[in-house]
């Protein structure tokens, strides 16, 4: 009885000291930031690229040393940040207010909702109009009269076949399918000469939401309609904004996706053109380099994705900045990240980019004649085609993490229905109004235009 | 009278002593758990990010209950206490086996041990190549001519989650083992000699005189397990499946932790207070049976 007793005074004692030191922690807050010297800092990158643009941490890497050695009293950390948890690990950094001075994320609201939150400073703020005006792809980063974030590569999602294997199914290996119709046609004649149609893989999610980014769009007239369904002014629900669920489940149905669509992740996904296993796939414009790399020029086709909506994004094409860098609220030295942000841009290091990556570098100054590969020509006509969307980034974070990718999960699996993948981002959506009042009066605020 | 006050305050005052000693432990537990607890209670009553939180009261647990991810992450937890059985009912008879002194029995032994030492994440990533569609497993069943065997064991909404639950069976059966077999290996031989003389076969010997002696063990090993497959699995089911396909394989913690990482806090802390709670329940539990135990 007396130990017990004991023991209740101590655990007593432990909550009532914890709850002292909750309060006396609850009222203080970091004040005071050193001086900000562009050429006197240390810096942390958290640096994300690679699953976009194979050779990117290379090229950051030398960059850096570069960097580095014309600037001796600066020192800079990169940090690789992995796909799975690009967006949560800099929540929860935000949460704290610490971390890196400089982040990445992929463009838009996983680059807007921090920005609301007061977690990055304007990057416009730093770096000059005379500067950010040659910068591709700055309105997908814009907010309340701002520029937050700098652009890096310009990426799109080519739609590839491999010739062989459509000879070999006894289709035309110079046509690639550019309409829905054409697609199903070719997609049939390669599985019953015994070929996998169709590569990719949902382990993730990743590749169920770009299929809502690449053939989700396609019903939409423009991207202000998606906004709405996502601030409940349009009902997602409806065959406009979710139809596509139904053509994936199509795909899956008719055994035109690679049996083990569900069990690999997106990464292993893209390894399946490259190994000559489908007849069809979709990648980066870096992934499609390497692709080049491997089976060679004449072995691969490279086009659009066959279009499948009657929208005028239809038309549309997919180009977008994918990731971007922005300079965080708590860094102590806003202008040596911005300095050092700048010099990524500069003529050298966007040469050098091209030459790492395959990718086309988000600048005016890249000049197009370094482009001499045909593929690569190709997909630069692609990537400045005048209408270009990612619908994926109009998505809040919490809703594309959960519905989005969990969604298309649940058809490439088989476990769910069209139906099931609405109500998933029915009840999302329903739980970002809820859980995130703040976020959802500012996305509201943007959709209109603000 | 006056020399009764002073005794009785000098005592009073002896009595404090001991508290004072340990308030250096106490501040260091209060700090370490006691403010992370209230702060965690705190946080499930609001919503919004840390640094405009707005009070919502009961609300974050209102929309965790009515969240049907989160009531199929439970489901899930409760699915994986299935394993619980499997892995002590293997674990003793592999125990079992073991204490008769078979030839080899440490090389058997270690063996077994060896998955527990391993680290979750790495064992996961090997898993997930073995289990996918067209990983090792169903490759060699295929060629085996046992295609029909061959299974989607991640990518199938209804095999990811006994996947989980085969893993973390292969994972803490080695655990078992090794608190079985120390606990046979505790036990007077006498008792077991007695029992030979009077003719008890190996089976009886087993289940009449040596089971019955290490039940106290038994009872406190389940609810250990129960506890870590409660809320010990989100390494494997983050490195296995993501939760997925869908929430097919998501458990309460990754409820959480997919919750934080979206920054809705108040709705992780609800979830983790909650968890909380059933831990507590569980540890209580341990505590009586340990109790129990050493009174036996």
């Amino acid at each position: 009885m007396m130990v017990k007793k004991h023991v209740v005074a101590v655990l007593g004692a432990v909550v009532v000291v914890g709850s002292a030191v909750f309060a006396s922690s609850a009222s203080s807050r970091p004040t005071g930031t050193a001086a900000d010297d562009p050429n006197n800092a240390s810096l942390t990158y958290w640096y994300w690229a690679e699953s976009d643009a194979p050779g990117a941490n290379g090229w950051l890497k030398k960059e850096v040393a570069a960097y580095e050695k014309a600037h001796p009293k600066v020192k800079i950390t990169i940090v690789i940040q992995s796909t799975d948890t690009l967006t949560s690990a800099f929540t929860t950094a935000a949460q704290t207010r610490s971390g890196p001075d400089i982040a990445t994320q992929w463009a838009t609201l996983p680059t807007l909702t921090p920005a609301w939150s007061g977690a990055s400073v304007p990057i416009s703020d730093y770096v000059p109009a005379s500067e950010t005006k040659n910068w591709i792809g700055t309105p997908e980063n814009l907010s309340g009269g701002k520029l937050w974030a700098m652009p890096q590569y310009l990426l799109g999602i080519p739609f590839v076949w491999n010739k062989t294997l459509f000879r070999k199914a006894g289709l035309d290996p110079n046509k690639g399918p550019k309409t829905w119709t054409e697609f199903l046609a070719a997609a049939k004649k390669l599985k019953a000469a015994g070929i996998t149609p169709f590569g990719m893989g949902n382990k993730d999610g990743y590749g169920g939401a770009w299929f809502f980014s690449l053939i989700g769009k396609q019903n939409l007239n423009s991207i202000n309609e998606l906004k709405d369904a996502m601030i409940g002014k349009a009902d997602f629900g409806s065959a406009k904004f979710s139809g596509f669920y139904t053509a994936l489940a199509d795909l899956k149905k008719k055994g035109y996706l690679n049996s083990d669509v569900a069990s690999i992740s997106f990464e292993q996904g893209f390894q399946l053109f490259g190994q000559k296993k489908v007849g069809m796939s979709w990648g980066t414009d870096g992934n499609v380099a390497a692709w080049e790399k491997q089976l060679g020029a004449k072995a691969m086709g490279v086009g659009a994705i066959p279009k499948w909506g009657k929208g005028k994004l239809a038309a549309s094409y997919d180009t977008t900045q994918s990731s971007d860098a922005f300079i965080t609220k708590w860094s102590k030295h806003p202008r040596a990240a911005a300095q050092f942000l700048m010099f990524l841009h500069s003529p050298a290091a966007l040469k050098a980019w091209y030459a790492a990556t395959g990718v086309f570098p988000a600048d005016k100054r890249f000049p197009a004649s370094l482009v001499t590969d045909p593929i690569a020509k190709k997909m630069l006509a692609l990537d400045q085609s005048p209408l270009s969307v990612w619908p994926e980034n109009f998505v809040p974070p919490q809703v594309d993490q959960n519905a989005d990718l969990a969604a298309g999960e649940l058809i490439t699996s088989g476990s769910g229905s069209p139906a099931d993948a609405v109500k998933l981002w029915r009840n999302e959506l329903s739980k970002w109004k809820s859980q995130h009042p703040d976020e959802f009066r500012n996305y509201q605020k943007w959709a209109s235009g603000a | 009278m006056a020399r009764e006050v002073a005794r009785r305050r000098r005592r009073r005052r002896r009595a404090l002593w001991p508290y004072l000693y340990a308030l250096p432990a106490v501040g260091a537990m209060a700090f370490a758990f006691g403010f992370p607890l209230v702060q965690v209670v705190r946080d499930s009553f609001y919503a919004g990010n840390f640094d405009a939180p707005i009070y919502v009261a009961f609300d974050n647990y209102k929309g965790v209950i009515n969240d049907p991810q989160f009531r199929e992450s439970l489901l899930n937890n409760l699915k994986l206490l299935l394993a619980v059985p499997v892995m002590l009912g293997l674990g003793l008879a592999i125990a079992l086996v073991l204490n008769d002194r078979i030839r080899g029995m440490r090389k058997y032994q270690a063996v077994v041990f060896l998955p527990y030492v391993l680290p979750a994440t790495a064992i996961g990533i090997a898993f997930s190549f073995l289990l996918q569609g067209n990983g090792v497993l169903n490759t060699a069943l295929r060629h085996l001519h046992l295609g029909a065997l061959a299974q989607d064991w991640l990518g199938n909404s209804h095999l990811a989650i006994v996947s989980v639950g085969g893993l973390v069976v292969w994972q803490q059966l080695g655990f078992c083992v090794v608190v079985f077999t120390a606990a046979l290996l505790a036990l007077p031989p006498e008792t077991a000699e007695a029992a030979r003389i009077d003719g008890a076969g190996w089976w009886a010997l087993q289940r009449r005189v040596l089971v019955p002696q290490i039940r106290p063990i038994i009872e406190l090993l389940t609810v250990i397990q129960v506890i870590t497959v409660l809320s010990w699995v989100f390494n494997y089911v983050y490195v296995l499946t993501s939760g997925g396909p869908g929430y097919a394989s998501s458990v309460m913690e990754l409820y959480i932790w997919r919750s934080f990482s979206n920054g809705a806090n108040g709705t992780a802390a609800s979830v983790a207070v909650m968890l909380f709670g059933m831990a507590s329940v569980l540890i209580g539990l341990s505590l009586w049976v340990r109790r129990r135990a050493e009174a036996t």
